[in-house]
């Protein structure tokens, strides 16, 4: 990262580190929702089998593209540094 | 989440990707031990209503393992998914 020989302050690299768990943390947060929130709104609760079946598939794959979709929306605007109305 | 996200830090020198590659087997084992709650949590409110009997019933028994399945079998598909998305893959409507 540094263009300059030196290497990056004891400070520097532990907030690089820092933000690097944030990160990764988030994402997997986010992981976890998304599994969570298309399985509540796809799959029949009743359980007849332990196979997907056609329709959960389709709508399993929806539901990840619109909520990746959504995140990248809200991404944008809270992104944009407008205050939020 | 997996060690190919290690893939990016190739330039990084020893000391960090060990301390990265720590970093993310600890957030794996949070969230395998998480997933294992939740999804315990998740079996038993759909699957268990009733208290007549201290045993779980063969219905009962049932419906855990088909929904346990089929959360496995469903977060397998997201994963693929969100992993494809991730790559700015374009896929059909």
């Amino acid at each position: 990262m540094a263009a300059n020989n030196n290497p990056p302050s004891g400070l520097d690299k532990e907030q690089i580190f820092g933000m690097a768990e944030k990160e990764m943390e988030y994402r997997v947060e986010l992981f976890n929702k998304l599994t969570h929130t298309c399985f509540n709104k796809c799959v029949e609760k009743r359980y007849k089998e332990s196979e997907l079946n056609m329709g959960e598939n389709s709508c399993i794959d929806r539901c990840v593209s619109k909520y990746w979709q959504v995140t990248n929306l809200i991404g944008q605007l809270l992104g944009s540094g407008r205050p939020p109305m | 989440m997996d060690k190919s996200m290690l893939g990016d830090l190739d330039n990084l020198p020893e000391e960090d990707k060990i301390r990265m590659s720590s970093m993310i087997d600890q957030l794996q084992i949070r969230d395998s031990l998480r997933m294992y709650n939740s999804l315990v949590e998740r079996c038993f409110n759909d699957c268990v209503d009733n208290f007549k009997h201290k045993s779980l019933q063969k219905q009962e028994e049932t419906c855990v393992q088909r929904c346990a399945e089929k959360f496995l079998k469903h977060s397998m598909r997201v994963g693929m998914r969100f992993a494809e998305l991730n790559q700015g893959a374009a896929t059909q409507d």
